[in-house]
């Protein structure tokens, strides 16, 4: 089952076409990345489906249901973690959490053990001072908490890592983990390392619609090659190995440069074959012979140019 | 309904800890007190500062004691308690605090009504609080003096007061900068003010009840006369508030 389907959904702002026709589904369990440059229109997406942006055109629907600009009923499914999220800097952790628990209509003991067990889960058991007084990451980390409280059935994190330094994206990173299989998530990013490390389903954003969605490994398997990439210690090294009978049909779409050279293509076995056979007849050392699968960063590069 | 009771235990929370209620309390108590003797003493002020000069002054009244309640109440108090409340919705945008709150589930005429109701209690305790204090007082200055309907005469003044907080509650929704929904408020009184005005008006207009309500102490006008600006009072201050809670849910945040 979907927990979120998204079609035909269109937006402008003024005569800037942000959202163009889009579809997507994220399917139950999913960590879902949503890959886009910055202001592709991403939190915009987000916050279409939270209600909060009137859509021009299209459906959005959250666990089957539609969702309705200015209604907060399908939110009832969603914890959503802004951005940059803010709280009110006057309250400490627990009474925030209280806050948001009354609204979603937790009861009082539903609240007290769902606040202790997600401020542990968060690392802010304990905690004693006023908002106002966190860290970045701590706010992060509050703001995952808040949005995991009434046990949501998708939980929408906008940029989670970003604005944060590299401990402090680890941990929301191993919170997401965590948390995977009980939740669906979608995570909205242009870390691409982000990504790769905890995302099973990507889609990228780009001119408005989505370019490239799916798994991971088909998308990297559709939309990129292997690649051989070969360094040898002289130019006329190069020259003789290029020259060579066997190698000569790879050469399509292959870069030289002075020492170096990347040979592509599909069948990397019948390559790597190739090239040894081709280093032993021409006596030949690379300095370095390297196998590259395609990264999700030229993945990206590749469909955003 | 949850979401309502939730978000105003939240605006209490925030008016204690921010120090609004605790402003607002001062500077009614204030009023209540500062009126009174002001106005008894002040001919001993001026002679006491004025030597070379040779006024003289009529015995001050406790009519002269809640003219001057009323006027600081109207002008200076008003405009303090606008001031104060202009904020309570444009941080929120500012600073995105909302969008957590309208996420988990809370309805948007729920913050409209909360923040309401958290202004309107403030206001309203401070305000009773303050007619108690001046009323104490000018019995005590005045201890043969009886006027006729002095606690009536508050509840006029009262009405306007939240009169003014409805309007305040639409230009915060309508603008995103409490300077701005300050000024929405200012064209609002001007244009109120300009209603009074005309003879065809005048009877209906909740301008009457800030400026008539001290002639109930000297009964130049009389309770009736009242009926009708209050109400009108009244229902524009209810459609004001469902007006906010209309724009505020096609607002984009």
């Amino acid at each position: 089952m979907n927990v979120l389907a998204i079609d035909g959904l269109s937006k402008s702002f003024g005569t800037q076409k942000v959202i163009d026709n889009l579809s997507l589904s994220v399917p139950e369990g999913a960590i879902f990345g949503f890959i886009g440059q910055n202001g592709s229109g991403k939190t915009t997406t987000m916050k279409m489906v939270l209600g909060l942006l009137k859509a021009d055109n299209g459906t959005i629907q959250v666990c089957g249901e539609t969702v309705n600009y200015g209604q907060t009923k399908t939110n009832r499914h969603i914890g959503y973690l802004p951005d940059v999220p803010e709280f009110y800097n006057y309250m400490r952790p627990l009474e925030y959490l209280a806050l948001c628990s009354e609204i979603a209509g937790l009861s009082k003991s539903e609240t007290m053990e769902r606040s202790d067990e997600l401020l542990a889960l968060v690392g802010l058991a304990g905690l004693k001072k006023r908002i106002g007084g966190f860290s970045r990451g701590m706010k992060q980390r509050l703001g995952i908490a808040q949005a995991l409280l009434s046990h949501p059935a998708l939980l929408i994190c906008d940029e989670p890592t970003s604005a944060l330094d590299p401990v402090g994206r680890k941990e929301i990173l191993e919170i997401l983990m965590k948390i995977k299989g009980s939740t669906t998530v979608i995570f909205s990013t242009h870390i691409l390392s982000d990504v790769e490390r905890i995302c099973d389903r990507v889609a990228v954003l780009h001119n408005g619609g989505i370019a490239v969605s799916g798994t991971l490994s088909e998308i990297k398997a559709l939309h990129g090659q292997d690649s051989l990439f070969l360094q040898f210690s002289a130019n006329d090294e190069v020259e003789r190995f290029i020259a060579c009978e066997t190698i000569s049909p790879l050469l399509l779409g292959a870069e030289v440069n002075e020492t170096e050279i990347a040979l592509h293509g599909a069948d990397m076995n019948y390559i790597q074959h190739s090239v040894i056979a081709a280093l032993a007849q021409l006596c030949l050392c690379p300095s370095k012979m390297e196998l590259a699968e395609p990264t999700l960063e030229n993945l990206f590069l590749e469909v955003v140019q | 309904m949850s979401g309502y009771i939730a978000f105003t235990k939240k605006e209490f929370t925030e008016n204690i800890r921010n120090y609004r209620s605790l402003i607002m309390l001062v500077l009614f108590i204030f009023f209540g007190v500062s009126s009174p003797l002001l106005a008894k003493f002040s001919p001993q002020l001026v002679a006491a500062f004025a030597i070379n000069i040779d006024i003289t002054f009529a015995e001050p009244t406790a009519l002269d004691a809640w003219a001057q309640f009323y006027k600081n109440i109207s002008t200076l108090g008003l405009s303090l308690t606008i001031i104060l409340f202009s904020s309570c919705l444009s941080s929120e945008y500012a600073k995105g605090t909302l969008t957590i709150m309208l996420t988990k589930g809370l309805s948007r005429k729920a913050v409209i009504m909360s923040k309401f109701s958290a202004a309107a209690t403030i206001t309203t305790i401070s305000y009773w609080l303050s007619f108690g204090i001046a009323y104490g007082y000018t019995v005590h200055l005045w201890p043969d003096v009886e006027l006729p309907h002095v606690v009536f005469a508050a509840f006029p003044v009262w009405v306007t007061v939240l009169l003014y907080l409805c309007i305040l509650m639409l230009g915060c929704v309508l603008f995103r900068q409490a300077f701005t929904s300050i000024l929405f408020l200012l064209v609002a009184t001007v244009v109120m003010s300009l209603l009074g005005m005309a003879s065809q008006f005048e009877a209906i207009s909740p301008s009457f009840l800030v400026s008539k309500n001290v002639d109930l102490l000297s009964n130049t006008v009389t309770i009736n006369q009242f009926a009708i600006p209050a109400i009108t009072s009244i229902i524009i201050s209810a459609l004001l508030l469902i007006l906010s809670i209309v724009t505020f849910r096609k607002k984009q945040l």
